[in-house]
């Protein structure tokens, strides 16, 4: 082996030791579950492939992956939208900039708890802030939450919230541009919407396709927010039972633990599967180094 | 720069969707501060009452607060039966159910429904328009009950006033021990049991110091540990051209992946086996790992540094270690800042990983003491949640402030001249 | 890294990390406390009890463990070489998720506290240890309890745990509301069919007139159209608090499951009462419905819908007094049976029975003094101060005077009553009984949302639940018992 390969190994040596210690084992044990029909207080046993079959054949299995992956897509290009909408507009150097700062960050400071309590009083029907405020604007308010039609675009909208931690990585990214290049730019004639599109932007893609990539495996494993607000049930009528939370109910409700590692490992592929085109046409976009 | 530079010119524009999209995102920390200062039946009202209103009732030249008043419509008396299932409980009867010292009640044996009358004594006669009001207290821990009054409403009296008592309340709920919850607060947290409280220390009891200086050592060590670790991982991944190095990042990618609820059963019997179960080591020694998160992160800031600085370094003979050291690592002073941050703000407010890996009351984090608010069959406190979640978020803001004089300052050192 | 010198530097750099690293984590864990240590062989006998409570409930149960302690110790003092038993009670929140994952990782509490609907689940997996023997032994007996309540923790024959605090439900009613709509304050609907009938008078609208004026109606107003009128109460909605969907079905006189195990969620009288919760939806209006309970704040707050005048009759158990007394202090309420169908008068005292229980996981290191403990808290004087501090009534037959005439629940004589009752329903045995709970919640959902028909709501139901009892007795020894 060369003298390169084992410095790059030994770099990596940290992480490589807690994946063989925390991870590789949980991991495969979690595999070898999904073969198994597993309880958690007895002990596995080896069942084939039943799993799996009996998985694909549930019609809730196919409706929770539906449901993930329609959040998935909403939240993700929401949040997209509002991180780089944010990390821009303080980009310029605007008087009280750090408190801007601060306060679009805030919202992601807050215990889960006490933001779910939150947006279920604000998504109440009649009365609540919501729809008192589309009513000044002439729209009818849905009933959001009790809704099946209005839940998951709720629950979307909450995200929207979570952007400060898109925003701050941003922020930092776009800070890492070169003043000489916007110099350079002016110097050329260009206005702001012309920096934007051609300094700004494509130099800081490395870091929306690094939030992109995030933002899909974290918005595809979904759970506390809709077991907090719905108690893993998934209601109203199933619209919010995502794909871990109906995980959950039947490893740790129905105390079918094998069932849930078999849902975990395909959920696993799902997101590798997603994740790898993804990152495969970021090409397309994406630059690095300059 | 001179002053004529088109960059520092700022947009009045500007202002304007800053500050719509600000108070926006403000709304969330103004309603938790809001709340926690407003009594019980106020919180979460719908729809709001934004200013705390509190109720007095002035009885025999004392001013005292009470519940919110609820109307008695019609003439009502005040008895206490001498007989029957009610006896020597006070009942609030209609006028036309007690006559004569006598009180006509239904009561339900075996299934059937029956009239019975019972002797019983006049306590007050309550006329319709009158109002019933309990004393309040901001916690309601005891089994004690509250006096009770059926005034007229002249006697009550509403002012905007705060509930800065939520916060002491708050702070000395999370107490374990009914003994100790009954002292005054400074005593109370004088006898905190810290982290390094030997275990049979009896005085010693666990407060809400406790869970926060838990909450503290878990986030503190974790972060020194992700910072030290990802970033030698992500040096690994993005500056060293080696074999495998692709297929590392795929595997690192992959890891984040695995929800967390498959894993830790088999978490939990791993960390048996090591004997960290009964202490907080489950929580930060994984993060002396290196976190897939914040490897990804540092290794897309590292990439975007150009390859000719660490080309000159390394022609002019400096270690890998020592180009990471002194070059690298000082360049991405924003990133670095950016993953100490989130490290902070995710051990900070992690529930699932606590809960499932505590088993001492001595070592339970805040997040777990949040839950102490909610009780299935009793009522959650909701002020008091409000007032320790305020208590919760504002070491966070502070930190956030500190960290964010290292983001601004990357403009200046990107090595724009090579 | 082209000479030996220039590794030898990367590894004293490493180094360098490395040991200040390590130094932490030693301080760590040695300021850390270990794994619980083995029995010393002398000294007190320390035993872990996890439960779920919080608040004024877990004071309730510090209570009885501070006095159970102080007892140990007298027995100690008084008699030579007695190593008392001292219980450490740690308030568990998820506790079914947590004791099972310490359970599977050999390391569980030596009590627990569980809910009913875990532990039949538990019991088939082998996760308890059965009691018989040290009941039997201790002299405890189902005289001394109310039969419904011992009868839920017996299984297969065997018993697995003891009674800890109970519950059963009831109909409650808002006088206020009662008198407003002309109705005895003190008279609560007898059958359903009144029940029906007076939730009629009690439910109102807004409604807009034509020239913009708001006035307040009653009944269902059917005959408004719908964007003239807004929905701001309700006599009476099975969808609050909608926790037990399965329940209206032996309202009617359903059943869930058969003598011999097997599904009967589409029997003609749960499709009926099916119908029943249709019924609401179809007169109030969907849409409205929706919108209605939307509106709905948290339950445990002023302005849960009961409390706050929205509902004014709900089907509640006993623990709503807490609630009330908590929220809403002035409420002037009144509670009675849940009112039965007219054609069945047998059905007069159906209610849903429950309650808490204590059990020993296997793995538990002190099961003997466990015992001892359990032993404790279902004795006549632990129990009451369970139950008192509770505010629920206790499941053991005797009673003592001082145990009633403290006790701040005005209605806790008539909710103990129901627990006797012939129709007395509590949860089916089965491992699948959570698969089915959620299937009938879904179902209840969809039928009161209108989107499908009671008959094949419930056929779905049978079908799914069919192949999970079908898979569940594959795997174990199940039999449910309806």
């Amino acid at each position: 082996m060369k003298r390169r390969d084992l410095v790059g190994l030994l770099f990596c040596a940290p992480w490589l030791l807690g994946f063989l210690v925390f991870m590789l084992l949980p991991m495969g044990a979690a595999l070898y579950y999904s073969f198994c029909d597993y309880s958690i207080v007895q002990a596995p046993a080896f069942i084939g492939l039943a799993n799996y079959r009996e998985l694909l054949a549930d019609a809730l299995f196919w409706r929770s992956l539906y449901n993930t992956l329609y959040f998935a897509a909403g939240a993700v290009l929401l949040g997209l939208l509002t991180s780089l909408v944010l990390a821009l507009l303080l980009n310029c150097r605007v008087r009280g900039l750090a408190f801007y700062r601060t306060v679009f960050f805030l919202p992601s400071l807050m215990p889960v708890v006490a933001g779910s309590i939150l947006w279920m009083w604000m998504y109440a029907g009649d009365g609540g802030i919501i729809n008192t405020a589309l009513k000044a604007v002439g729209l009818p308010g849905p009933a959001w939450l009790a809704d099946p039609r209005f839940a998951k675009p709720a629950l979307i909208l909450m995200s929207m919230w979570g952007a400060g931690h898109a925003m701050v990585i941003l922020l930092a990214g776009l800070q890492d541009i070169p003043t000489a290049l916007y110099e350079a730019a002016v110097i050329d004639g260009a206005g702001w919407w012309q920096r934007l599109r051609h300094v700004t932007v494509p130099l800081v893609t490395p870091v929306i396709l690094f939030n992109l990539v995030m933002g899909l495996i974290v918005s595809l494993q979904v759970f506390t927010q809709a077991f907090i607000m719905t108690g893993a049930s998934g209601a109203p009528e199933r619209a919010t039972l995502f794909y871990v939370l109906r995980l959950y109910q039947v490893a740790f409700r129905d105390l079918r633990m094998g069932y849930g590692c078999a849902m975990a490992w395909i959920l696993f592929l799902v997101i590798l599967g997603l994740t790898a085109l993804l990152i495969r046409f970021s090409g397309k976009w994406v630059q690095y180094e300059r | 720069m001179s002053d004529k530079n088109p960059l520092h010119r700022t947009s009045p524009w500007l202002h304007l969707p800053l500050v719509l999209l600000g108070l926006l995102f403000l709304f969330p920390l103004v309603w938790l501060v809001v709340s926690s200062l407003q009594p019980r039946e106020q919180v979460g009202l719908i729809p709001p009452q934004w200013l705390p209103r509190r109720h007095y009732l002035t009885l025999d030249g004392r001013t005292f607060p009470v519940t919110p008043p609820e109307p008695i419509l019609s003439e009502q008396r005040l008895v206490k039966p001498l007989d029957g299932p009610d006896r020597g409980r006070r009942r609030l009867v209609a006028a036309g159910r007690y006559r004569d010292g006598q009180l006509t009640q239904t009561v339900f044996t075996d299934g059937r429904r029956e009239e019975r009358v019972f002797p019983a004594e006049l306590i007050q006669a309550v006329p319709a328009g009158s109002r019933y009001v309990r004393e309040w207290a901001p916690s309601k821990y005891r089994t004690d009950t509250p006096r009770e009054f059926y005034v007229s409403p002249d006697r009550l009296s509403v002012r905007i006033q705060p509930v800065w008592g939520n916060y002491p309340e708050a702070v000395r709920a999370l107490t374990a021990g009914e003994d100790a919850k009954k002292l005054p607060l400074r005593e109370l947290l004088g006898r905190t049991r810290w982290p390094w409280t030997p275990k049979d220390a009896p005085e010693h009891t666990v407060t809400f110091l406790t869970y926060l200086a838990n909450s503290l050592v878990v986030a503190v060590l974790g972060m020194i540990g992700t910072l030290l670790s990802s970033s030698l991982v992500a040096y690994g991944l993005a500056r060293i051209q080696w074999r495998g190095r692709g297929l590392l990042f795929t595997l690192i990618l992959a890891t984040m992946m695995v929800p967390f609820p498959v894993l830790m059963v088999p978490l939990y019997g791993l960390f048996r086996s090591l004997g960290w179960i009964g202490t907080l080591m489950p929580l930060w020694v994984p993060a002396w790992c290196g976190s897939a998160f914040n490897i990804f992160l540092l290794r897309q800031f590292f990439l975007t540094i150009p390859a000719e600085l660490t080309d000159a370094a390394r022609i002019d003979g400096c270690s890998e270690f020592g180009i990471y050291w002194r070059i690298m690592l000082p360049l991405v002073k924003p990133a670095l800042a950016v993953v100490a941050l989130f490290h902070f703000l995710y051990a900070w407010n992690d529930f699932l990983a606590p809960l499932i890996f505590l088993t001492e009351p001595e070592t339970f984090t805040m997040a777990l003491g949040l839950q102490q608010y909610q009780s299935q069959h009793g009522g959650s406190e909701w002020h008091l949640l409000m007032a320790a979640s305020v208590l919760l978020v504002l070491p966070v803001v502070a930190l956030f402030f500190l960290a964010q004089k290292t983001f601004v300052q990357g403009i200046a050192t990107t090595g724009g001249n090579g | 890294m082209h000479h030996p010198r220039q590794a030898f530097r990367f590894l004293r750099g490493v180094a360098a990390l490395a040991l200040p690293a390590a130094a932490v984590v030693g301080l760590a864990a040695g300021c850390g406390k270990g794994a619980v240590p083995p029995d010393a062989g002398t000294g007190p006998r320390k035993i872990i009890y996890w439960e779920k409570w919080t608040g004024f409930e877990g004071e309730a149960a510090e209570q009885v463990v501070k006095t159970f302690n102080a007892q140990e110790q007298q027995k100690a003092r008084t008699t030579p070489a007695y190593r008392p038993i001292q219980v450490q009670l740690v308030s568990v929140a998820e506790i079914e998720q947590k004791l099972m994952v310490a359970i599977a990782g050999g390391n569980p509490p030596d009590v627990a506290g569980i809910e009913t609907k875990m532990l039949y689940p538990y019991i088939d997996k082998g996760a308890l240890l059965d009691l018989t023997e040290m009941i039997a032994g201790a002299g405890i007996s189902k005289a001394d309890y109310i039969p419904v309540f011992w009868n839920m923790c017996e299984h297969h024959g065997r018993q697995w745990a003891l009674p800890t605090t109970p519950s059963t439900t009831a109909l409650h009613w808002n006088k206020r509301l009662f008198s407003e709509a002309g109705l005895n304050p003190d008279v609560p609907p007898a059958t359903l069919e009144e029940l029906d009938a007076w939730a009629e008078k009690l439910t109102r609208w807004e409604v807009v007139g034509g020239d913009g004026t708001k006035e307040i109606r009653t009944g269902f107003c059917t005959n408004i159209p719908d964007a003239d009128k807004r929905l701001v109460q309700v006599g009476f909605l099975p969808a609050e608090p909608g926790w037990w969907p399965f329940l209206w079905c032996y309202h009617f006189g359903g059943r869930l499951f058969d003598e011999n195990g097997n599904v009967t969620a589409a029997a003609p009288e749960n499709v009926q009462a099916f119908e029943w919760l249709a019924s609401y939806s179809k007169k109030l209006g969907v849409a409205h419905l929706q919108r209605f309970i939307s509106g709905f704040g948290n339950f445990s707050s002023p302005q849960n819908p009961f409390l706050s005048g929205k509902v004014a009759m709900e089907i509640q158990g006993v623990w709503m007094y807490n609630f009330i007394d908590k929220y809403a202090p002035g409420l002037q309420w009144g509670v009675a049976p849940f009112p039965y169908p007219k054609s069945r008068p047998e059905l007069a005292r159906t209610t849903l029975a429950d309650v808490d229980m204590v059990v020993i996981p296997k793995g538990a290191r002190h099961p003997q003094e466990a015992f001892a403990f359990m032993r404790y808290l279902n004795s006549q004087e632990g129990m009451e101060m369970l139950c008192l501090g509770h505010r629920k009534f206790s499941p053991l037959m005797k009673v003592s005077s001082g145990f009633v005439s403290a006790h701040p629940h005005p209605y806790v004589a008539l909710f103990r009553d129901l627990a006797f009752s012939p129709t007395v329903v509590a949860m089916p045995k089965s491992g699948t009984w959570n698969e089915y709970q959620r299937e009938m919640e879904n179902a209840a959902g969809g039928v009161q949302d209108l989107n499908v028909t009671p008959a094949a709501a419930l056929a779905g139901v049978q079908a799914r639940l069919s192949g999970a009892v079908e898979r569940n007795r594959r795997t174990s020894q199940a039999t449910p018992t309806p």
